[in-house]
């Protein structure tokens, strides 16, 4: 991230949404949001300091809601740029207009409370989107308790606690502060379950195999189950780092679990929460009692999928992410020319497959580049300006908005650019002045001469 | 001898011809009396085609997209 950010081609803007596309392939109009951040970017060392002074702690959204942060913050140790940003909700300045600690304190002079948002607009010839997914909230599968017993954990938030920089330093606890003797990893939260998501999300097995290996590592002795529905291991070294699990010791239960419970009902369980589950590979129901239970929750497209699709004109498919122009044979780019996807907002991926589609985008866009003029299909509409009567019927309805009206000639021109060749103008057009392009009238009726007569 | 009507269909590139070519891949036997004439959207029929498929003889038109 940091070299990206210092590359000489490269702009990074953070901390900014796009609001507005227009235009077409080599010809993007973009116009981006810049959020203010309440800090100079041109004069912020990145000392630090403010943070220290800052007396407001809010909860930090990066490590979902295990640790707390100041209200002036970065979001994570190495977050490009380096640079803090004001949670202006919470920061007593903006609500009671006292404080200024951080301004105080900064020796750059670089805080500056009077920052407002503004409007960049940029022109661009491709658009890559790769705005990734959202994480399953494990809260609306009540029968596992999740947000009601305090050792239930999210999948993310056990990466959290698992990482040195994160709430708990790298330690693996309890609510209480205690260690965990038994872990439980239920995988398939909210994916291949027809109430939720139907599909796969291909990374759990390998991250819940993971969280095994990181268990055992910090907890030596302590009981670690996989609760599964299938193992998926695909990748490769991935089968191999499964079987290097059941050599660690990892208990492996062919189900899927059916509640959490905190009852107890048999000696063992008391002060435990207690998994319940069909081990089906012995055809038997199981309790199993362990003091923390990890969900592997699914991954899915992120709640402003919809939203984000209209601004790029991009389809999605029926689970709710991007979709590529075609699934096997151009899985990069999108049914809108010069509009491609990489990473899980085109669909659950893991960290190869990511990379290699990026590149793969990147790639498609320094051959447009380099090229530097671009293809056009050739069956698309044509505007015969002499039979045209200016009567604007087009206009309306033309999906693509590729058709315009000249004032001075009073005719229809059609851009050749937009037009995808539907010909839907041409069977509406009331004085036959559009052709449409390897479709004509004449041809289609000659072809129906040739299979009627 | 039964009859056999002769149907035309205007099958849309991107939806309805896209699935007749999957049929044909995925070896499916359908019966031959639709008669296909592709078009890029369904969009493009404009009624005289209907109108002169039934001329020329046709038994039913069938418009997919």
């Amino acid at each position: 991230m940091a070299s990206v950010r210092s590359h000489e081609n490269i702009e990074m803007m953070t901390y900014s949404e796009v609001t507005d596309v227009s235009g077409y392939v080599g010809n993007f109009k973009v116009k981006i949001r810049r959020k203010p951040r309440y800090v100079d970017e041109s004069k912020c060392t990145g000392c630090g300091t403010c943070q220290e002074k800052c007396p407001i702690k809010a909860g930090n959204e990066f490590d979902v809601g295990l640790g707390k942060r100041k209200v002036i913050y970065t979001p994570f140790p190495q977050a490009v740029p380096n640079m803090p940003v004001i949670d202006r909700e919470h920061c007593t300045y903006f609500l009671r207009g006292k404080c200024r600690a951080c301004e105080m304190f900064c020796e750059a002079k670089a805080i500056d409370f009077e920052q407002t948002e503004r409007i960049d607009e940029i022109d661009v010839g491709c658009i890559i989107v790769t705005t990734g997914f959202d994480s399953f909230d494990p809260s609306v599968m009540t029968q596992f308790g999740y947000g009601q017993y305090d050792n239930v954990i999210s999948g993310i938030q056990f990466e959290r606690m698992s990482n040195a920089s994160g709430p708990t330093g790298g330690k693996l606890l309890l609510k209480d502060g205690s260690t965990p003797q038994s872990v439980a990893i239920l995988h398939c939260i909210g994916s291949r379950d027809v109430n939720y998501h139907e599909y796969c999300s291909r990374v759990c097995c390998m991250y819940s195999l993971k969280f095994s290996h990181l268990v055992r590592e910090k907890i030596p002795d302590a009981e670690i189950y996989q609760l599964y529905i299938d193992m998926r291991c695909f990748g490769k070294g991935y089968e191999e780092f499964y079987e290097r699990l059941q050599e660690e010791g990892i208990n492996f239960v062919r189900g899927r679990a059916g509640e959490i419970t905190n009852i107890a009902e048999e000696p063992g369980e008391e002060g435990k929460l207690v998994v319940l589950v069909e081990d089906t590979l012995v055809r038997r129901k199981r309790r199993i009692p362990v003091d923390m239970v990890v969900l592997s929750t699914a991954l899915e497209p992120q709640a402003d999928a919809g939203e984000v699709a209209r601004q790029f004109s991009i389809s999605r498919s029926k689970d709710g992410f991007f979709m590529e122009k075609h699934p096997k044979l151009d899985p990069v780019a999108t049914t809108t020319d010069g509009v491609f996807v990489a990473g899980c907002c085109q669909g659950p991926k893991d960290i190869p497959d990511t990379v290699a589609q990026a590149a793969a985008a990147a790639a498609r866009v320094l051959a447009m580049i380099n090229k530097g003029n671009v293809e056009i299909e050739s069956a698309i509409a044509a505007v015969d300006k002499e039979s045209c009567s200016g009567c604007k019927t087009c206009l309306t309805l033309c999906s693509y908005n590729a058709i315009s009206f000249t004032e001075e000639m009073k005719v229809a021109v059609i851009n050749e650019a937009l037009c995808k060749g539907c010909g839907t103008c041409a069977a509406a057009c009331p004085s036959g002045a559009i052709i449409s392009r390897h479709f004509t009238t004449q041809q289609i009726m000659t072809q129906l001469e040739g299979v009627l007569v | 001898m039964s009859f056999e009507p002769r149907i035309i269909g205007f099958l849309c590139n991107w939806c309805s011809y896209a699935g007749a070519d999957l049929a044909g891949t995925s070896r499916k036997k359908y019966v031959p009396n639709v008669r296909v004439i592709r078009v890029m959207c369904s969009g493009r029929v404009d009624p005289s085609f209907i109108v002169k498929a039934f001329q020329l003889g046709a038994d039913g038109v069938l418009v997919c997209g």
